[in-house]
């Protein structure tokens, strides 16, 4: 049985443009949202009320809204303020995702630092570190055990949600895929329920080992 | 610039442009809370059902119950309105954006939902149930007298934050065309070109509603607690 026709350019195109904006911008969107995640959501146990506040009004927003509608904010309300806040589509949807995802990781980088001991910033005290040297060598490296299962659930989070980038036509795997359909329906030919059938299982297949790895690591790590 | 947004003046033309827009606006956001409220209503039954189903392991549905789960969680929910939209034609099926909109976010939630539900029937000590059984209660009614309550209240604020979720993604409507809240501000940026204060306002109008929730979570947590030993 030989493959038809049509799937050999929509496999072509769906991957190697796709596949690999989705990855990008993935990989963009986690290491942004951890580093501005951990940075904030360990100021964020600083007892220091104006900080604590803003941070905490930074978390409420960007989780509170859709994320397309953080989207859409940095895509057409940004320019309207400033032309020097002008992106493209895979910018726009990667800052409004790390927003988005820093907040995620800010909050439970709180729960994570929270939960290692007195005793640890005592002794690292002790030691003649200072504030910023006893976080990042000795309570982080004990926070990140914690804090690992959720950024790997954040991950899958992620990658799910830079389909929604499709919506200002961002070329990611949906937008591919969405070309494609109606190249070929302009040609006369019906498959949409295979090609986005075939993002499901793209999608499935990189979320599914993923998920299993977060679990697993909840378990071994707890 | 952006300090601009610090105005005190800026409020007062969100304001205005809400005033300006009142019908539009009341509308859409009816139609955002009728289709969450579907969807919220959907989800929780489907996810008591397939949450006992999965935690009590019956064969066959307690299978079907967690590859529906899995294959919802592990897909993105663009994708599945995509297919139940703009795919499902082509095979004849030809549903209204009203119905694909409550359609898809229950599917999604109802996934959710039926891993809060597990994980809480899960929750419920085996001895409690023990309990139950030297009471004489057979398999049903310890299930709707012991598991649900005490695994219910378990389960609640994990299914809030599922329903925050499934209001949220009501906004991906959008897609279709659906008239709720964020297609409607759209639409009226579209026509006006107000837009930091539309923008500002759609994004008022989310934050109520999930701050609402949130709060709604808190109060719950704290009025339906279970004695520190039931844990």
């Amino acid at each position: 049985m030989s493959t038809p026709d049509w799937i050999g350019p929509v496999a072509r195109y769906v991957l190697e443009v796709g596949l690999r904006n989705t990855l990008k911008l993935s990989a963009i969107a986690l290491v942004g949202s951890t580093l501005i995640g951990v940075t904030l959501g360990t100021l964020l146990t600083i007892r220091f009320l104006p900080t604590r506040a803003l941070i905490r009004l930074y978390i409420e927003i960007w989780r509170g809204l859709p994320i397309l509608v953080t989207i859409f904010i940095v895509y057409f309300a940004l320019p309207a303020v400033s032309s020097a806040l002008r992106f493209d589509a895979i910018t726009a949807g990667a800052i409004a995702l790390i927003l988005w995802g820093s907040a995620q990781v800010a909050e439970t980088t709180r729960g994570a630092v929270q939960s290692i001991p007195r005793e640890q910033h005592e002794a690292a005290s002790a030691l003649g570190f200072g504030w910023v040297g006893r976080h990042a060598f000795v309570i982080m490296p004990q926070a990140l055990r914690r804090l690992l299962p959720p950024l790997v659930g954040l991950l899958v989070n992620i990658i799910q949600n830079t389909t929604i980038v499709q919506i200002i036509g961002a070329p990611e795997l949906l937008e591919s895929a969405e070309r494609q359909v109606e190249r070929l329906t302009f040609e006369g030919e019906q498959h949409a329920i295979e090609i986005y059938g075939a993002i499901m299982v793209i999608f499935f297949c990189i979320s599914f080992p993923l998920t299993r790895l977060s679990a697993y690591l909840e378990r071994r790590l707890a | 610039m952006i300090l601009g947004l610090l105005d005190p003046s800026f409020l007062g033309d969100v304001w205005s442009f809400a005033r300006d827009n009142r019908d539009e606006l009341v509308d859409a956001l009816r139609r955002t809370l009728t289709v969450s409220a579907i969807a919220i209503a959907g989800a929780s039954i489907i996810g008591l059902t397939l949450g006992a189903a999965r935690a009590h392991r019956i064969p066959v549905v307690s299978q079907l119950a967690a590859v529906y789960v899995e294959v919802i969680r592990n897909t993105p929910i663009l994708v599945q309105i995509f297919m139940l939209y703009f795919a499902l034609p082509q095979i004849g099926i030809r549903l209204e954006a009203f119905t694909v909109a409550w359609l898809a976010v229950m599917i999604w939630g109802g996934a959710f939902n039926t891993e809060n539900f597990r994980a809480g029937f899960e929750a419920v000590p085996t001895r409690y149930r023990e309990a139950g059984a030297a009471l004489g209660f057979k398999g049903i009614a310890t299930f709707t007298n012991i598991t649900l309550p005490i695994g219910g209240r378990i389960a609640l604020p994990s299914s809030i934050n599922t329903y925050i979720s499934i209001v949220k993604n009501t906004s991906l409507m959008y897609v279709i065309s659906y008239p709720e809240i964020t297609t409607v501000v759209l639409q009226i940026n579209a026509l006006t070109l107000q837009t930091v204060e539309a923008f500002s306002t759609l994004a008022i109008s989310y934050l109520v509603i999930v701050w609402s929730m949130s709060a709604l979570i808190r109060i719950l947590e704290r009025h339906l607690a279970l004695p520190e030993e039931a844990r």
